[in-house]
């Protein structure tokens, strides 16, 4: 699985090439901020730096790129846990507990939490990849819409976790965010819901529909609160707190070994990516956990689980794009592009002859990520401020920055206006206990879902059962969610019990 | 808001789920009449269908008894605060649909400076000011690393 003479080849690289760590903490700081700011994506904050690329030798360039890729994964999870905003589609999952438990004036545990579990992650991930590179490309290749579609299936699960007490409100939420994330032409070439409005075409715009739901409408609602922490003792940014919170990850090494491997594997299958692996990780999380009730309430483990599945994702997209030239998400494309500038092509030929650049790569992401560590300290130290700012002022601020991500994203008022309509409808929901968070997986899910439906459909000819027995990769993933399914229900069962013997005993 | 019957209606929740089914029979009703082809309607119509009986179930939630708990989070609100929620809606509609008629510029300077008065700000010297500085920064700082250019009007 290994080549040592490559691995050889890959220190001689980094040792010989001191540009290739110089580059390493701009761009991590690069990153940081760019994916701090509500509507920069991972992949804006690659593709403002890309020409800058173009007159550095490759694997420096490489090493900037995958540096902001890693500094940018995290940089979305500090708006996420202090204000609840996602900055990238990845950190959906970590404003579940993140943004309540920085509402109890654990903000800075939060952070702590979310930094130690991305480092991890990511380290793990390039370990995974370092060992798992070419048996994950193998298989990568045998995927097809029926294993896509069992994926998105997986991540709906999750509507079921994220319902809350409200059962059928939970439900029709997420039905209503499936729904609205077919509008636009589907892949037959049906063009429904638009209402004649010509950028419906490509779908309700996503991350702007993202920040209203989640973000907006709760700043909205905030209007008649003075701060985001109600009590003044717990607005201090405590660095031992923050140290804290590093610790606190720490004793959870199998939620962070979890959520790793399913960033890894559903991060290296393309067009999925780190966006649904967060959900899936906190689902599953909040499945097995003997406190699963307390998720979505401020639980330490709902943010351990979310950002070490989204650092991971980047490890598994890598693995992807280097092995097969396939970009996953946009981040990997913006790095095919770099490979393109310097006249090199991926893929498995890239992988075949230059397995000490791929290396060199790996490496010096497990740098980046120690270095993520003390850069991202010094960084949630200062983010951490943002509470102690009186929300009269954060209010309207935040809302016009989230309004020119929004149109930075579409490049035209298509994002404000998504982003001002999801607002009013996410508060209206938040309200009546309506869970918006099953509307945001819902709508992040429904074209993937439908799209895998149709290629499904096609492929077999309307017989899913005969095609499905014939896809192993599928019946597996099938088999994982029924057995997690089952698990759950086992575990439900045994704490009912123990409550109930509990009860008994103390009567 | 009471009924004969003993109970309440909460007629927010009401509107709500009144827009949510408009929109899904708006839908359905449209993706229909687009074709009936499976390829059109194999995620469409179920998921619809599926979003009407779960609107049934939620139904009843909306006229609780007069007596019931349920809907406690409206609680305490006075009819102020609802109406400056709906004050800054209505501001950040205009943002929206206004940046590239007025420019970026005065379009966020005039959200902010209602914003702010909205959301408690007093202080007019410090309204005005507050704003100001935050548009000139957020257009020029944003403006460098977004890849559109904003249009403006004064700045």
């Amino acid at each position: 699985m290994i080549e040592l003479n490559s691995v050889s080849g890959a220190f001689t690289l980094l040792s010989s090439d001191i540009n290739a760590w110089l580059y390493l903490l701009p761009g991590l700081a690069i990153g940081l901020v760019f994916g701090a700011m509500p509507g920069i994506s991972i992949t804006m904050a690659m593709a403002f730096a890309l020409p800058a690329t173009l007159y550095m030798e490759f694997l420096p360039a490489i090493v900037f790129l995958t540096a902001i890729y890693t500094g940018a994964g995290f940089g979305g999870s500090v708006p996420a846990v202090l204000m609840g905003i996602p900055g990238t589609s990845s950190a959906v999952a970590t404003t579940f507990d993140g943004y309540p438990m920085a509402r109890k004036g654990q903000h800075s545990e939060a952070l702590g939490i979310a930094l130690a579990s991305s480092v991890i992650g990511c380290l793990a991930s390039y370990v995974m990849l370092f060992v798992l590179i070419v048996p994950i490309s193998g298989v990568v290749l045998k995927l097809g819409p029926l294993e896509m579609f069992a994926v998105a299936v997986w991540g709906m699960l999750l509507l079921g976790s994220l319902a809350g007490t409200q059962m059928s409100r939970g439900l029709l939420a997420g039905t209503f965010g499936v729904l609205l994330g077919t509008v636009g032409m589907n892949t037959a070439g049906f063009v429904r819901g638009t209402i004649g409005i010509p950028w419906l075409l490509d779908g309700v715009p996503q991350i702007p529909a993202m920040m209203g739901l989640l973000a907006a409408s709760q700043l909205i609602g905030l209007i008649n609160t003075t701060y985001l922490i109600e009590d003044e003792g717990s607005r201090n940014i405590s660095f031992a707190k923050i140290l804290g919170g590093v610790r606190q990850a720490f004793r959870y090494p199998t939620i962070i070994f979890r959520g790793s491997l399913i960033g890894v594997i559903i991060g290296a299958i393309p067009g999925v990516g780190s966006s649904i692996s967060n959900l899936l990780s906190y689902s599953e999380t909040k499945r097995n956990a003997a406190d699963g009730d307390t998720f979505g309430q401020g639980n330490p483990k709902g943010v351990i689980a979310a950002e070490a599945a989204n650092s991971s994702s980047e490890g598994g997209a890598m693995a992807t794009m280097l092995a097969l030239g396939i970009p996953g998400g946009g981040a990997t494309a913006i790095l095919l592009a770099a490979f393109a500038m310097h006249n090199i092509v991926g893929g498995p030929s890239f992988i075949a002859h230059n397995k000490d650049i791929v290396y060199a790569v790996i490496f010096s992401n497990f740098a980046q990520a120690v270095l993520l560590f003390f850069v991202g300290l010094g960084f949630v130290y200062v983010a951490g401020y943002v509470v102690r700012v009186p929300l009269r002022f954060l209010i309207p601020s935040v809302l016009v920055v989230s309004t020119f991500g929004a149109y930075a994203i579409e490049g035209s008022s298509a994002g404000p206006i998504t982003l001002w309509v999801f607002s009013v409808l996410g508060w209206a929901m938040v309200r009546y206990g309506y869970p918006v968070a099953a509307a945001v997986v819902g709508l992040l899910l429904g074209s993937l879902l439908e799209g895998n439906l149709l290629r499904t459909n096609q492929i077999s000819g309307g017989d899913f059962i005969g095609y499905g027995l014939e896809r192993p990769w599928a019946l597996v993933i099938f088999a994982l969610m029924l057995g997690s399914i089952l698990l759950q229900v086992i575990s439900k069962r045994r704490r009912v019990k123990q409550a109930a013997l509990a009860a008994a005993q103390t009567g | 808001m009471s009924t004969k019957s003993g109970r309440k209606v909460i007629w927010g929740h009401l509107i709500l789920l009144t827009v949510i089914t408009g929109v899904v029979v708006a839908y359905l009703l449209d993706a229909r009449g687009v074709s009936l082809r499976t390829n059109n309607l194999l995620l469409v119509q179920p998921a619809a269908i599926l979003a009407f009986v779960l609107a049934a179930f939620v139904l009843p939630g909306i006229f609780p008894r007069a007596d019931a708990a349920e809907e406690a989070e409206t609680e305490g609100e006075t009819r102020g605060d609802l109406v400056r929620v709906f004050i800054l809606i209505a501001a950040l509609a205009g943002l929206a649909f206004s940046l590239e008629v007025v420019g970026f510029d005065i379009a966020t300077f005039a959200f902010m400076v209602i914003g702010l008065a909205v959301c408690g700000e007093r202080r007019w010297w410090a309204n005005l000011l507050f704003s100001a500085v935050f548009t000139v920064v957020l257009i020029y700082g944003y403006g460098t690393i977004t890849p559109f250019p904003f249009p403006l009007t004064i700045l």
